[in-house]
């Protein structure tokens, strides 16, 4: 799963070893899970 | 059966259905609510959302988008030999919108194309998201025929209700005033020799009878007339007033012929 930092914008990969989340480029511990390329087809009611 | 036409315009109507009794009215109002076929968004493929709403959210604010219907055009979801879904029983519609960097943009119903000119959003200016600098959304949405006691985004009239006509009859007044003075709808006037109802002003009597009570010598009474109604209704912009109410007794009339089949076989 692709995830994005809220501040530095770039693609960070999560360690699940590590105990913390955290970016590995600039330590910013909010990031964001990206959306699937995929086509989500959804009931509208 | 009767009917007077008192107001006619492209999305209301109101008119006197006479000779006819209660059930029948009720009957017909219900109809226009639950059972006149309309198209809705049934179905979406997001391909994108960057908004601030869930897709979630954006499909069903869609689904409650009033699509201009064709009644003979397409067939009821739940009536057609298909199961997923065919060119008689529904429609796509596609929306992409995209809001330029730095500015805000607000996704309307109107956004919405269609892949037939006639189907399109009754309303072009209903909001359906509101889009900050960048953001996207971009998806396909399939509108299925269906009937409002499936979904309330299915129902073609909306504020349907009826009335009975009401009967006042004034005998022995004695001038007094005192029910000109409690009617709160000002339907009645001095006249010369009695009390009398205004010209016109008969149908906006809500019966509340404060003219009776005000009344000390039992002059004045107000009744229902039993067979006539005062109808009101008003469309969600599917259908026009009128075809709302053709629709409507045609479907009746199309449900008893099948209730007279069927009792013909048995």
């Amino acid at each position: 799963m692709d995830y994005k930092c809220t501040r530095c914008k770039r693609a960070v990969e999560i360690d699940y070893q590590y105990t913390g989340i955290r970016c590995p480029y600039c330590g910013n511990r909010i990031l964001v899970k990206g959306r699937p390329t995929t086509i989500k087809t959804l009931k509208a009611e | 059966m009767d009917i007077d036409i008192l107001e006619l315009s492209d999305r209301s109507a109101r008119f006197i259905l006479s000779d006819v009794d209660a059930a029948f009215a009720n009957g017909l109002r219900r109809t226009m609510l639950a059972d006149v076929p309309t198209l809705a968004i049934d179905e979406v493929n997001i391909y994108n959302n960057t908004s601030v709403l869930y897709d979630e959210q954006v499909a069903l604010r869609l689904a409650l988008v009033p699509l201009l219907t064709s009644f003979d055009e397409f067939t009821p979801h739940e009536e057609c030999s298909c199961e997923e879904g065919c060119p008689a029983c529904t429609i796509s519609l596609t929306l992409s919108v995209e809001a330029p960097m730095g500015e805000e943009k607000t996704v309307y119903s109107g956004d919405l194309v269609s892949a037939d000119p006639k189907v399109k959003a009754a309303d072009s200016n209903i909001p359906v998201v509101k889009l900050k600098g960048g953001q996207q959304l971009v998806l396909e949405a399939i509108a299925k025929m269906g009937y409002g006691h499936d979904h309330a985004k299915w129902q073609a009239g909306v504020a349907c209700g009826y009335k009975n006509v009401p009967v006042i009859n004034i005998e022995g007044c004695d001038l007094c005033e005192k029910c000109v003075e409690a009617c709160p709808r000002d339907i009645l006037a001095l006249g010369e020799e009695s009390a009398e109802v205004v010209d016109d002003r008969l149908l906006n009597c809500s019966l509340c009878k404060q003219c009776v009570e005000a009344c000390g010598i039992d002059a004045i009474s107000v009744s229902e007339n039993d067979t006539s109604f005062i109808f009101t209704l008003e469309s969600d912009g599917s259908y026009s007033a009128e075809e709302l109410i053709i629709n409507a007794v045609n479907t009746i009339r199309t449900k008893a012929s099948t209730l007279d089949n069927i009792l013909g076989e048995l």
